[in-house]
């Protein structure tokens, strides 16, 4: 058979059907049935999901005074396939970055697509780099933008504010507290990029905005802080004690108006603090309070009615045996009414006291009072102290509690308790955040003032602060706390150090004193607590002696700038002052 | 004898060249239009990148200032100044003290006081 023309044609023709139909199938079966995964397979290499970081809100102050807030900053990284110069890159690197040259070296022959050479670089060197780099044409550096946190007050305010990670989410203080509200919400924005990793401004996918965080509003006030962190600090180089705690609060509101610890340690130096020197103390620090806890004491049989303010008490003449143990007095007292108790602050008058009211009635009130329980501040790793129930006391707890001992609590909790007695019988929400604003100062939310319970009654309340006016006197056991032209109510407390090993520490105390000023309507309340001070004659290691005078001078300095009316002739005070400086204290 | 060769021409429809070359200029000129406007929308993407860039390095360069003014008048920077002798203050003694509401003794509850009546003259 020949072939002839027209079956040769039609074998052709055949042949390129065939041919084009394959090629048809293959394009079906690419761009249709494998289309989702050639086209995701395009898009993991060309486009991004690129993020666009929210920059963390500032803190501040009462006044508006930054506390904290973003210092911008470049990340330098390096995509090492992309750098070919290496000795020239590594050249101009070395020199800008500061950097050894065998990490240089290890980083930019690792082969790998990011490298981070060098985090928290100044804007002003990394753009000095980048032309330096362009201007050498070397590939394969890049620039992320970045924030680092900056304190600008250092070391104040340390263990309220607290600090941040490198990846910017808060670790301590309100830093951590408030930080759904500081870390605001990234956004994206799907790129594509070029061959060269440059985006492709074209093709801009989906976009959203980050919103940037809110800015923390404290009810700190930072003059006073400057005030509490001066005192303290002189307090520290006159006594070197182990630790100092000085609170400074608005017993009305319950706002905190300073807080201050030592040691301490400088925010914008974090890496270097030791974990002693972060530790808020104020919160998450127990201790025995001592005498301070007899307003405790008072408050509870004067609120129950067992007494009045002018009952007198047999104080045993100084030593009283009870449950087979005695119990001193620092002086002999025979009779003192319950005013005089907590003036002479005396243990035994104290110990009856409690035992007038009972047990289970006195653990109520020390429970309504806050102690044994997180007062709700907004600060981080509070702790609730030591308050057993009635069940566990021993034989003689009835007698040692009173007088502070056999209880652990917060320096807060102390200070809220004196509070209560400040305002009228009501326990506060202590808190440190009065706002939350945008950076254009819309509000968002503002914390208000909490009452927890009515502790007491406003009449005992008043009866306690008279006898509270007492301490703070020729009589008292604070007579060197007392403020020219200013009636102080206060309480002194001298605690023995509690010995890890158990029992006490011979020769170590915990001295404090808590007050507020005006007496008649406190515009503060204060409190400071020395732990282990030493002084130079261990005899006067006492609250009235050593955190009387510390309290004085931070008060007189922030009746000052609170701009308080003194009540009485400053001459008169002044004078008495000085007299009463060598009278006994405890 | 040969006679003359006449020229022959192909007949050229005038009419249909010209609708050919207006055609094909058109899509000339649109394929070059395209091209011009997509390179254009690439230049001007590259611009809006720039500007953002340069937009970002503003607000970078506000805060790096922002942050340099906090750091020199926060409160320690202000008394590492005091200490220096940089800043000279001088604490205000409390007889230097000019208070508006001085403080007034108070008076027995039987005490005759004079009053004013605000709205008598009415």
């Amino acid at each position: 058979m020949k072939w002839n023309s027209r079956i040769r044609c039609a074998l052709v023709c055949l042949g390129f059907t065939a041919l084009f139909s394959l090629f048809s199938f293959r394009l079906v079966y690419l761009q249709m049935i494998k289309h989702d995964e050639y086209a995701g397979l395009a898009a993991e290499k060309h486009v991004d999901k690129k993020k666009i970081f929210a920059e963390r809100g500032s803190i501040l102050d009462a006044n508006n005074e930054v506390l904290a807030h973003n210092k911008p900053v470049a990340t330098v990284v390096a995509d090492a396939t992309l750098v070919t110069n290496r000795e020239a890159t590594m050249a101009i690197l070395r020199d800008a970055l500061d950097l050894p040259a065998d990490e240089l070296a290890e980083k930019l022959e690792s082969g790998r697509r990011y490298v981070v050479l060098k985090r928290e670089v100044p804007i002003a060197t990394a753009t000095a780099l980048d032309q330096k780099l362009t201007a050498a044409k070397l590939r394969g550096i890049f620039f992320d933008r970045d924030t680092t946190r900056i304190y600008p007050n250092n070391s104040m305010l340390c263990h309220v504010i607290g600090f941040t990670d490198f990846e910017h989410r808060g670790i301590q203080g309100v830093e951590a507290s408030m930080e759904e509200y500081l870390h605001g919400q990234d956004g994206y924005r799907f790129i594509e990029h070029n061959r060269a990793g440059q985006e492709i401004v074209l093709y801009r996918g989906q976009e959203r905005e980050p919103r940037d965080g809110y800015q923390v509003h404290l009810t700190i006030d930072l003059n006073l802080q400057n005030i509490v962190e001066n005192e303290l600090d002189a307090a520290v180089r006159e006594y070197h004690p182990q630790k100092a705690t000085v609170i400074l609060m608005r017993p009305q509101t319950g706002e905190i108006l300073a807080m201050a610890n030592r040691p301490n340690y400088d925010l914008n130096l974090r890496s270097e603090a030791k974990p002693e020197q972060m530790k808020n103390r104020a919160v998450i620090d127990m201790m025995e309070p001592g005498s301070t806890f007899k307003i405790v004491t008072a408050a509870s049989a004067l609120n129950e009615h067992k007494v009045r303010p002018d009952t007198t008490i047999f104080c045993e003449n100084g030593v009283w045996n009870f449950g087979g143990r005695p119990l001193h007095d620092h002086k002999a007292y025979a009779d003192l009414s319950v005013q005089d108790i907590l003036i002479k602050s005396s243990n035994i008058g104290a110990a009856k006291l409690a035992l007038s009211v009972g047990d289970q009635k006195f653990y109520e009130y020390i429970r309504r009072f806050g102690f044994g329980e997180r007062t709700g501040i907004e600060l981080p790793g509070e702790i609730s102290g030591v308050i057993r129930p009635p069940q566990s006391w021993s034989k003689i707890s009835i007698t040692r509690i009173p007088m502070g001992h056999e209880v652990g609590v917060t320096p807060l909790q102390m200070i809220m308790a004196m509070a209560a007695i400040a305002n009228g019988g009501k326990l506060m929400t202590p808190r440190v955040v009065k706002s939350i604003t945008t950076e254009d100062g819309k509000t968002i939310t503002t914390f208000s003032p909490t009452v927890l319970r009515q502790v007491i009654s406003p009449e005992t309340a008043a009866q306690v602060s008279k006898a509270l006016r007492g301490v703070v006197s020729d009589r008292g056991t604070a007579a060197a706390a007392a403020v020219p032209g200013f009636t102080i109510c206060g309480k002194t407390g001298t605690a023995q150090k509690v010995d890890p090993k158990g029992g006490y520490e011979h020769g170590k105390y915990v001295v404090s004193f808590s007050g507020y000023l005006p007496a008649d309507n406190p515009a503060f309340v204060g409190l400071v607590v020395l732990d282990d001070a030493k002084t130079a004659n261990p005899e006067l290691n006492y609250g009235g002696l050593v955190a009387g005078p510390i309290f004085a001078r931070i008060a007189e300095k922030a009746a000052r700038y609170l701009d308080l009316q003194p009540q009485e002739d400053i001459g008169k005070t002044s004078a008495g002052r000085m007299a009463s400086t060598n009278a006994s204290h405890r | 004898m040969h006679a003359p060769r006449r020229k022959s021409f192909n007949s050229v429809n005038a009419a249909s060249l010209a609708r050919w070359i207006v055609l094909t200029v058109f899509l000339a000129l649109t394929g070059l239009i395209y091209v011009y406007l997509t390179l254009q929308l690439y230049h001007q993407g590259d611009q809006k990148k720039a500007l953002e860039n340069e937009l970002a390095s503003l607000r970078s360069q506000n805060d790096v200032a922002s942050v340099q003014i906090a750091a020199l008048t926060s409160r320690s920077a202000l008394q590492r100044r005091l200490k220096e002798g940089y800043l000279k203050m001088i604490p205000i003694a409390e007889q230097n003290i000019v208070r508006l509401n001085a403080p007034r003794p108070p008076r027995p509850e039987d005490t005759v006081q004079p009053v004013a009546n605000k709205h008598g003259g009415r």
